[in-house]
């Protein structure tokens, strides 16, 4: 039992498991200026030719001034900057324009530019597929065939190193990358990959297959599919897991790369802490019915009637780090939990095969850090210990390798 | 000569191999060279695995494969013995939120692929306007998060029912999602209201209209899409549903039709690798998707342009846009048909007790989607999923072409690339 409270207590004040929601005000002035330069310089280039003007489309859309700059409010909060912040992370967005994405879709299934262009916010369809510059997404784009080739070269070329590289699905390495061809000569999505990415400013794996293999990597993984970040190195990665990745987080590291020209700070798997510095039974609507031992013991049962918790069915909100909790799905409208359905732990590593849904967490056979953890909610007590222990374990494994990420600036 | 050319700006991507004679496209072989291994990652997993694995075969159709597996468990439980039977409240909510799908997919394929890609052949300074396809399809995904949690990717069938419990204020607000999405469409869209649409009797109603619609169908016949994209006139549809039909269809000619006589034959894909799969129904090819559906009920301006003009692009095209508005109104109707002091949910035998085979089948946006699972004490022993796009697309011999092919021969490149996206080409579900 020592041992295990031991184990608790590092597991809490670990670094990379910590949000640091304040940095004083001297981090804070100094971020301001040097995003305050940044955001004057990006004034002075003019966007690409035919790329919309916000300020029009807004107007357009009828969009007042107002609700733009609450949205902007609320991304400053979602990003972690204090308030004073908001009139910078308006122009950042109005500067989108200037912010080459280029999109790249591998071993997929092309949900997350699915979500993409559903995402929330007062229209950031129109932010992100209008304003951003959008120079190269296979499913969305105007081009097609060989012209889209020659586009994708094109601002490859433009916007050499300073591109954004968004990149969905897995890497299929199985049969020397045959799993998975594309373009007119049949290049391997690991060569696409590798050579899209040489020249990017910072690369961006979305959903969870591109950042842990996802889907595809489940047992017995017949491609032998795994994710961007176990194929790509010497270049800043971001990983936003989930499935789908939650679009508002997607804008986000977005962004904070305009305003800041740098990633955001990152957890331990490279994911950043403003969208993963939350663990999900931490903000759930049901968890007062957690901490009251009420539970759904079955589907359709009176727990099931009255929105009591999850966990025996299975939910893996205990062990998972997004903020799904926090900014829902489809423009807030629900998620999977506000239907009864639990979380599977879609935005942490290997979930098909150690979180599937199906078993509840006793059983999932998931090795926790500190022991000891095989206990269900039944007895005594335990559970809420347990529960909290299990998912900043979890989220710590790696953390030898959080130090290296930490505060990086590009 | 063989000229490869690349299509994307589908779900994933694929290759068509085009044999040019006299400039025109003698035949073609498709490649779809995408493979992640669905069905052998689904094979020694709980049963219930599938209902969180399969929706992720597709970002576009996903609550299609949910409900095809959810069925396929269902089948596998009275198969075993263990009849489930559904309240009228369970079939209502799962039927609204696959609609709700179908609407997003034909709304974002009308927008982002079909009228972008017109305008490539013959450019008019029309604005395509592509976002409004965004914006209604948001719309719908609204609608089904408000039952389903979130979309893409919603896992709340299961066995038995759904996990949710609505209140009267969800099906409210699903209902303004709803409300607003067919003022949306029949403003920004039609320019008319869809029961005005519906009532269309011939082609020729479309001159009343101005709007992105009659706009589209215009453009079909200024480029001659009357008369070209002709295929087998064989239609077939295999989910029962109470939006249609289930049916094979010889021209107009319409009989009974059963999933079992559904077999698979290897593509034929000289060029380059393809993981695709042929579907044949009674060893034959079929056309799947709305307008075998809209032909299965006898839809009046359907069975006109029919008619009129066969199985052409034109055809294929509207009758999507008929479908759409239909399924808009049938949506409503079954809004209204839920009774939410029914129960959500039948408790069903325990999986582990549970070894049989099951059959899945529903009308997924593109036509059906077939999922087979066979279990042993709740185990996966083995799993077969069957696309619609494999019975359209696929790709065969030049003396048996299936659907897409022989719909491309005999016109040019140009014609030939937009006709292939009449089908709603989705790479991903193809080869899954």
């Amino acid at each position: 039992m020592g041992d295990r409270i031991e184990g608790v207590k590092k597991l809490f004040t670990s670094k990379s498991a910590r949000v640091e929601t304040n940095m004083g005000d001297a981090h804070y002035d100094k971020l301001f200026e040097s995003c305050q330069a940044r955001i004057q310089e990006l004034k002075t280039q003019t966007p690409r030719e035919n790329r919309l003007d916000i300020d029009d489309l807004l107007q357009d859309q009828g969009i007042d001034r107002r609700s733009f700059m609450k949205w902007a409010s609320a991304v400053t909060g979602m990003l972690m900057l204090p308030a004073s912040f908001t009139p910078l992370v308006a122009d950042a967005a109005l500067l989108m324009n200037r912010a080459p994405v280029i999109w790249i879709e591998l071993s997929d299934c092309a949900g997350n530019t699915e979500a993409m262009l559903r995402s929330d916010g007062p229209k950031i369809d129109e932010i992100l597929l209008d304003i951003i510059s959008l120079e190269f997404n296979e499913t969305i784009m105007a081009a097609a065939g060989h012209q889209a080739e020659a586009q994708l070269e094109d601002a490859m070329h433009t916007f050499k190193d300073k591109y954004l590289l968004f990149v969905e699905g897995a890497v299929p390495m199985g049969m020397n990358g045959q799993y998975g061809t594309i373009g007119a000569h049949g290049e391997t999505f690991y060569n696409h990959l590798m050579r899209i990415s040489k020249h990017a400013a910072a690369v961006v794996a979305v959903g969870s297959c591109a950042t842990f293999g996802g889907v595809p990597a489940a047992s017995p993984n017949p491609t032998g599919a795994v994710g961007v970040m176990d194929v790509l190195k010497g270049k800043p990665l971001i990983n936003i897991p989930a499935c789908p990745a939650n679009p508002a987080n997607m804008v986000g590291v977005i962004i904070h790369y305009i305003l800041t020209g740098q990633v955001p700070e990152l957890d331990s798997l490279l994911r950043p802490k403003f969208a993963f510095g939350y663990r999900i039974h931490d903000n759930c609507e049901r968890r007062a019915h957690f901490d009251a031992g009420e539970f759904v013991e079955e589907w359709g049962d009176t727990g099931a009637k009255n929105n009591f918790c999850l966990y025996k069915v299975g939910c893996k909100g205990p062990m998972t780090f997004n903020n799904c909790s926090i900014v829902r799905y489809n423009e807030g409208v629900n998620w999977p939990v506000g239907v009864g359905r639990g979380c599977i732990g879609c935005s942490e590593p290997d979930f098909w095969d150690k979180y599937a849904y199906e078993r509840p967490m006793a059983d999932a056979n998931i090795k926790a850090p500190t022991g000891g953890v095989e206990k269900t909610v039944d007895e005594f007590g335990l559970g809420l210990l347990t529960a909290a222990s299990i998912g900043i374990g979890i989220h710590a494994v790696a953390s030898v390798i959080a130090g290296k990420t930490e505060n990086k600036e590009y | 000569m063989i000229t490869k050319q690349l299509v994307d700006q589908i779900e994933g991507e694929a290759s068509i191999y085009f044999d040019i004679k006299d400039e025109m496209v003698d035949f073609a072989t498709i490649s779809f060279p995408h493979f992640r291994g669905m069905e052998s990652i689904l094979k020694g997993k709980n049963a219930l695995d599938a209902l969180v694995i399969t929706p992720r075969v597709c970002g576009i159709c996903g609550h299609a494969h949910l409900m095809a597996s959810v069925r396929a468990i269902e089948n596998a439980y009275k198969n075993a013995g263990h009849k489930i039977n559904l309240n009228q409240k369970i079939e209502s909510i799962r039927e609204f939120t696959l609609l709700m799908e179908m609407v997003q997919n034909h709304l974002k394929w009308i927008y982002l692929t079909i009228i972008p890609e017109l305008q490539k052949l013959h450019p008019t300074d029309r604005n395509s306007k592509p976002l409004k396809g965004a914006f209604g399809a948001s719309l719908a995904a609204k609608a089904i998060a408000t039952f389903a949690g979130q979309w893409p990717h919603s896992s709340y069938m299961i066995p038995g029912g759904i996990t949710c419990d609505p209140t009267n204020i969800d099906v409210l607000k699903a209902q303004s999602y709803l409300d607003e999405l067919i003022s949306f469409f029949e403003k920004e869209s039609l320019g008319i209201s869809i029961d005005d649409f519906l009532a269309f009797e011939s082609c020729k109603d479309f001159e009343k209209m101005n709007s992105d619609i009659s706009y589209l169908e215009s453009e079909l016949i200024k480029n001659d899409m009357t008369h070209k994209g002709h295929s087998y006139d064989r239609f077939i549809v295999l989910g029962e549903h109470s939006f249609t039909k289930v049916s094979k269809l010889n021209q107009t000619k319409a009989m009974g039709a059963d999933v079992k006589y559904v077999s698979e034959s290897e593509a034929y894909s000289p060029n380059e690798k393809t993981y695709a799969i042929n579907a044949l129904y009674k060893n034959n090819f079929y056309e799947a998707g709305p307008l075998s559906r809209c032909m299965a009920l006898s839809m009046p301006i359907v069975k006109n342009m029919h008619r009129r003009y066969k199985d052409s692009a034109y055809s294929r095209v509207m009758a999507r846009v008929f479908e759409l508005a239909y399924l808009l109104k049938k949506s409503q109707s079954l809004l209204k048909k839920i009774d939410i002091s029914q129960s959500s949910f039948v408790s069903p035998e325990n999986i582990k007790n549970i070894t049989a085979e099951g059959v899945g089948v529903v009308e997924a946006p593109r036509g059906p989607l077939i999922h087979k699972i066979r279990i042993n004490e709740g185990i996966i022993q083995e799993y077969k999923i069957i696309t619609p796009t494999q019975f359209n697309i696929g790709s065969s011999t030049q003396s048996n072409p299936t659907p897409a092919q022989k719909a491309m021969s005999g016109v040019s490149i140009q014609n030939a690339l937009f006709i292939f996206r009449t089908f709603d080409v989705c790479s991903v579900c193809t080869t899954h």
